[in-house]
């Protein structure tokens, strides 16, 4: 076999090995019995002495060539086994990608707040602004300037819890901040008041303790269609464009004409259910123009100005909107109900 | 008030159906429900009892032989207002009773063969005591569905709002109901003429009885009322007693008037109408002795009161079957008082109900004389005489209705002459005026219209507000104000829900219990008439409702807690809205990555650490730094695991684990976290000056606005420096003063701390040389650690460590 033939030989040999080497280890190997100092190409060449320089030059190239070839090739070998050492690594430390995580667990929201807050927004959004008032609240502001003198049956109508200091009581609705209000503004005013409220009353409907949103806005011209205008975005925003509304002429001593407003049943579509004591309609607030007397007690001229006041029952919209059937779970904080209000706002 | 529709008609010719009546009335402003009155029932019949007799075997039950005119029945029975020849309602066998069968049923060794009914079982009253005793001259055999009227009339059941006791009558209603229909009204006229006889003797000695009439008759024969007058007052609700009573509460129900019948021979002396003497005993109608006040009105005779006015009769002078002679009282009486005494004395009737929301006092001569008439009719007898103490007759009041006003106020325009037309229907007689109308109030309304705006509200709800249109105000920009503590108050509710606590809303009182265990004084606010004990202390911190909260959730085995309030507390003069922190247990429930084969758990404990980082993210978030931790003194906190928090100096706050001690008695982990901050204070005065400004709001608000910092120009150095200090040594205080030492300092951190015996630890910090103006050199920056270990060493016993 003559040098050529030798090398071509060596070729096909290192090669095969080259492809069969299963690890870096193994070809390292290959190359140092291939083409290291004491490689079996190096000895090839070795021999070169005996032959004539145009043969001497002929194999020359050809062994250089085919060392080029071979360490390319080792290369390419070296680096499909470096890929897949890396690959089996990874493998080995692979994760479970369906573990529970160990980031933080959002928090759930309260219904009731987060009723309160969204229901605040809407009429912020329109303009009115957030006012506030304690819940230890001056029997004055919570009754008698609202039209509610002493000894009055309109006192009846809200159950009230007296306290241990003389003048005042767990306020029995948000009203009282429109008279904090108007003592404090002058017209125009345009407030939205939530807050906490209490009345000795307890049963599945009922809390003693209770959540309300006033609203109040006093101004020259502003009528009882106005009222009706703004209720309306209202409602439509919190219960759907289609909403039914109907205002009942109703009662209240703070203000005249007095108006309960209902809403279609959201349940059973109006068709009467247990929810609506099958009438096909749920009361959802009360409201009405600011009382003449009210405006006397805070000193606002009611022949150049009027206005109109709402109140309404936060529970009473959360429990419709998440279909919650008893008014004590809201304030039970079993976690197992709290839980359930996750990603609300 | 039940008012059957068959009796409204015979006041007003209304032709459409009784539901429709309701819808009406709803829109207009009176609450109504219309329902038939009972139903039609199959296989009952009029029986006539023939006989009563005792069960041989059962000692509470009576057995009956009852007829119907063809046949004999034995009826087992449980009611012991039977008696023979008495007319009854008998089910027989296939009559279904409250959606039961009627069977043959076997008590003891007899057969019941049906079952006599009562009104509740008729399904036409609440009441069950007892069975229906119809009157003699009904004949057995005849079929009670007609003769009861079941399921053929309606009873419109309404409810009023507290100014409309108009209404509070089938008259009144049908002046409603003309109203709302544009009909008009009936009235009925007695044609019974009384004598006057001034000569009666009867005295009013108070002012606050407006009028009182009273009515001699005489020779009266007390027994079951006609049928018919039963028959309406069992529609309306009522229970028949005997003629006279039904008679007065027929005339309460028919004209709104209550009345109130005295046996005259139980009368000592005169009649005098006047106040209570202070501790005054009355055994009324009812069996229960009451104790009267000043102020409280009476009628009494020589000896004795005979009744508290308006509210109800004494049992020393009642009509009852052996009652030959009455006074009949017609009386108005002030509403304001009647409405106090009744509601001390815990006593709602019919007649304070009424007089409570005003009685029609021009109509008292036609209703009371109207009483006197169906009473001779129905008892025989004769009116001897009448006295009317009136002494300041009803002028009505007159009232402008401007059509400017209704304008301002519904946003329509109303006519003056449709405004006539409006309130005539409501019989309010009504001029024409310049610009308007002129309105004379009759008495009936005297206590309900009495301002220009009264009479807006009249127009506004005949002609229904729920017709109006909208229309959109502007809501004026001059009023808005930026709704700081709105927004205040969101930010952190967000915060908190967002890093993983869950939001609790609690009651605001609580029970004295809670604070004699955390060792807390008890605070100042209590409610004196609380519906439960343990819930009468207005709570002046959170913690106890979130210990309350967790108490309660241990119960349902969640055990992992970490919830946040933010909610009111209150105090002697004002309330402070704070938030609280409450979290145990596990934190999270993660895994974390391989760590060579096992796949291990990372879940997390809460520890003090972990809780103050909570707070001490949102006061970051807020914007507030110069953030302190001091020594605690509260006694339901671990002092040596629990803080003060402080914000530039103004105490905000603390935070700290839970007592051992209390968390046995409390029964809850001791690894319980508990935090508190103060958001904010609302006073009770207008101006909020008892607040004060040392609120996390108030530092929030007033806090410095970020300003840009120019880029630092010039490399930093690191040099890590380890020292050895006092075991006990706060280790914010070593970092504070190594970080002021030199405005070349540019950062602080720890990085290491361990013990190296009881007395001493090693404390690691790496610090970042930085100088604005140049590069540091080695040398400077070596100098530096040299005069900063000097000084730490003044300081501290401190050694650095190499
Ligand atoms: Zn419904």
């Amino acid at each position: 076999m003559n040098l050529i033939d030798q090398i071509k030989a060596l070729k096909e040999e290192a090669l095969r090995l080259i492809d069969k080497a299963v690890d870096l280890e193994k070809l390292n190997s290959v190359r140092v019995e291939f083409l290291g100092k004491k490689g079996k190409l190096k000895a090839i060449l070795k021999t070169l002495g005996k032959l004539s320089p145009e043969e001497r030059k002929q194999v020359g190239q050809l062994a250089n060539t085919v060392k080029e070839e071979l360490e390319e090739r080792i290369k390419q070998k070296e680096e499909e086994l470096k890929k897949q050492a890396l690959a089996e690594e990874l493998k080995k430390n692979k994760v479970d990608i369906t573990l529970p995580h160990s980031w933080i667990e959002v928090g759930s929201a309260h219904p009731v707040i987060s009723t309160m807050f969204e229901i605040v927004e809407t009429f912020v959004a329109m303009g009115f602004s957030v006012a506030q008032g304690p819940e230890v609240e001056k029997e004055a502001y919570n009754f008698d300037m609202l039209n509610i003198p002493p000894d009055h049956p309109a006192r009846d109508m809200q159950d009230t819890f007296f306290i241990n200091k003389e003048g005042y009581v767990l306020r029995t609705h948000t009203s009282p901040v429109q008279i904090r209000a108007m003592l404090t503004q002058k017209p125009p005013i345009s407030i939205v008041a939530p807050g906490r409220v209490y009345r000795k009353d307890a049963d599945p409907t009922h809390s003693p303790m209770f959540h309300q949103i006033e609203g109040l806005l006093v101004d020259e011209g502003i009528t009882f269609r106005d009222l009706k205008g703004i209720l309306k975005i209202f409602l439509e925003t919190t219960f759907g464009k289609d909403i039914p509304i109907r205002f009942r002429p109703s009662y209240f001593p703070f203000t005249e004409p007095s108006a309960e407003v209902d809403i279609g049943c959201t349940v059973c579509k109006g068709s009467g259910c247990r929810v609506c004591k099958d009438t096909g309609w749920l009361e959802i607030l009360g409201c009405g123009m600011v009382d003449p007397n009210v405006f006397d007690a805070v000193g606002i001229d009611w022949e150049r100005y009027t206005g109109f006041a709402f109140g309404l029952g936060v529970e009473r919209i959360a429990m419709l909107k998440y279909q919650i059937n008893d008014i004590r779970l809201l304030f039970d904080n079993n976690m197992k109900f709290n839980h359930q209000f996750k990603g609300i706002r | 008030m039940k008012v059957p529709y068959s009796w409204l008609k015979e006041f007003v010719d209304i032709q459409v159906s009784p539901q429709e009546v309701a819808d009406r009335l709803n829109e207009t402003g009176i609450e109504a429900v219309a329902y038939p009155f009972g139903e039609r029932i199959e296989n009952i019949v009029v029986g006539k009892i023939l006989s009563v007799g005792k069960h041989p075997e059962r000692d509470k039950l009576l057995v009956c032989k009852v007829s119907d005119g063809e046949r004999e029945y034995q009826i087992i029975t449980g009611a012991t207002n039977v008696f023979p020849n008495g007319k009854v309602v008998l089910a027989k066998e296939g009559a279904v009773i409250q959606g039961k069968t009627i069977k043959p049923v076997k008590f003891g060794s007899l057969q019941s063969e049906g079952m006599l009914l009562s009104l509740e079982e008729l399904g036409i009253g609440e009441d069950a005591e007892g069975i229906l005793i119809l009157p003699d001259e009904v004949k057995e055999g005849e079929d009670p569905n007609k003769l009861l009227g079941l399921g053929e009339d309606w009873i419109i059941e309404i409810e009023i709002t507290p100014n409309r006791g108009d209404a509070l009558s089938v008259k009144g209603l049908a002046r409603e109901v003309g109203a709302v229909f544009g009909l008009k009204k009936r009235d009925k006229k007695p044609s019974v003429e009384i004598p006057q006889d001034d000569s009666i003797k009867i005295q009013v000695l108070t002012d606050k009885a407006y009028r009182y009439r009273g009515v001699i008759i005489q020779g009266v024969e007390i027994k079951p009322s006609p049928f018919d007058i039963q028959l309406k007052l069992i529609k309306a609700g009522q229970k028949p007693i005997n003629n006279v009573v039904d008679i007065t509460n027929y005339i309460l129900l028919e004209e709104g008037q209550p009345l109130h019948a005295f046996d005259l021979d139980k009368i000592e002396g005169e009649v005098v109408v006047r106040e209570a003497k202070e501790g005054e005993k009355v055994i009324t109608l009812d069996g229960e002795e009451r104790s009267l006040k000043q102020g409280d009105i009476v009628i009494a005779d020589s000896k004795k009161v005979i009744a508290i006015a308006g509210i109800i009769g004494a049992d020393n002078t009642k009509v009852d079957s052996n009652t030959r002679n009455i006074l009949l009282e017609g009386a108005v009486f002030d509403n304001i008082q009647v409405r106090k005494t009744a509601k001390r004395l815990g006593i709602t009737t019919e007649s304070s109900y009424r007089f409570e929301r005003g009685v029609d006092i021009q109509n008292l001569p036609n209703a009371q004389d109207r009483a006197v008439e169906l009473i001779l009719q129905t008892a025989t007898g004769k009116a001897t005489g009448y006295k009317d103490i009136y002494t300041k007759p009803y002028i009505p009041k007159e009232i402008t209705l401007r059509e400017k006003t209704t304008k301002r106020v519904l946003g329509i325009d109303i006519p003056k002459e449709e405004a006539k037309e409006l309130l005539e229907r409501l019989e309010i007689p009504t001029e024409i005026t310049e610009g308007g109308t002129v309105s004379k109030i009759p008495a009936f309304r005297s206590l309900d219209l009495e301002r220009e705006i009264d009479l807006v509200e009249e127009v506004g709800r005949l002609k229904g507000l729920n017709k109006l249109s909208e229309t959109y105000p502007k809501i004026p920009t001059q009023a808005f104000r930026k709704s700081d503590e709105f927004n205040f108050d969101r930010r952190t509710r967000d915060f908190f829900k967002d890093i993983g606590f869950d939001e609790v809303v609690s009651y605001t009182f609580v029970d004295e219990e809670i604070y004699s265990i955390l060792g807390l004084p008890v605070p100042p606010i209590r409610i004196k008439n609380y519906l439960l004990k343990i819930q009468s202390i207005m709570r002046d911190n959170l913690a106890v409702s979130l210990i309350k909260t967790l108490q309660y959730n241990l119960r349902f085995q969640n055990r992992d807690l970490k919830i946040f309030e933010i909610s009111s507390t209150f105090f002697e003069d004002y309330e402070e809205i704070r938030l609280g922190l409450l979290a145990t247990g596990k934190i999270n429930r993660g895994f974390d990555f391989t760590k060579g084969e096992t796949q291990y758990s990372t879940t997390q404990n809460w520890d003090f650490l972990k809780i103050k980082g909570a707070v001490e993210s949102y006061l970051k978030m807020l914007g507030l730094d110069g953030v302190k931790y001091t020594q605690i003194d509260l006694p339901y906190i671990n002092p040596y695991e629990g803080a003060k928090v402080s914000v530039n100096g103004v105490e905000v706050g603390y935070v700290g684990r839970i007592h051992p001690e209390k968390a046995e008695m409390l029964e809850i982990p001791k690894d319980t976290y508990i935090a508190e901050l103060k958001l904010r204070c609302v006073g009770r005065t207008l101006n909020n000056q008892e607040c004060g400004s040392d609120y996390l709001f108030n530092l929030w608000k007033n806090k410095d606005t970020v300003v840009f910092q120019e880029l630092p120009k010039f490399p930093a150095v690191k040099r890590s420096l380890a020292f050895e200090v006092d075991e006990d040594l706060q280790v914010d205080k070593l970092l504070e003063a190594v970080k002021n030492f030199s405005p070349k300092i540019e950062a602080v951190e720890l990085f290491d701390i361990y013990y190296l015996d009881e007395n001493r630890k090693s404390v690691a910090v790496s610090v970042l040389f930085r100088d604005k103006e140049k590069s540091l050199s080695d040398e400077e920056v070596n100098q530096l650690v040299e005069q900063l270990v000097k000084d730490l060493q003044n300081r501290f016993n401190l050694k650095l460590r190499t």
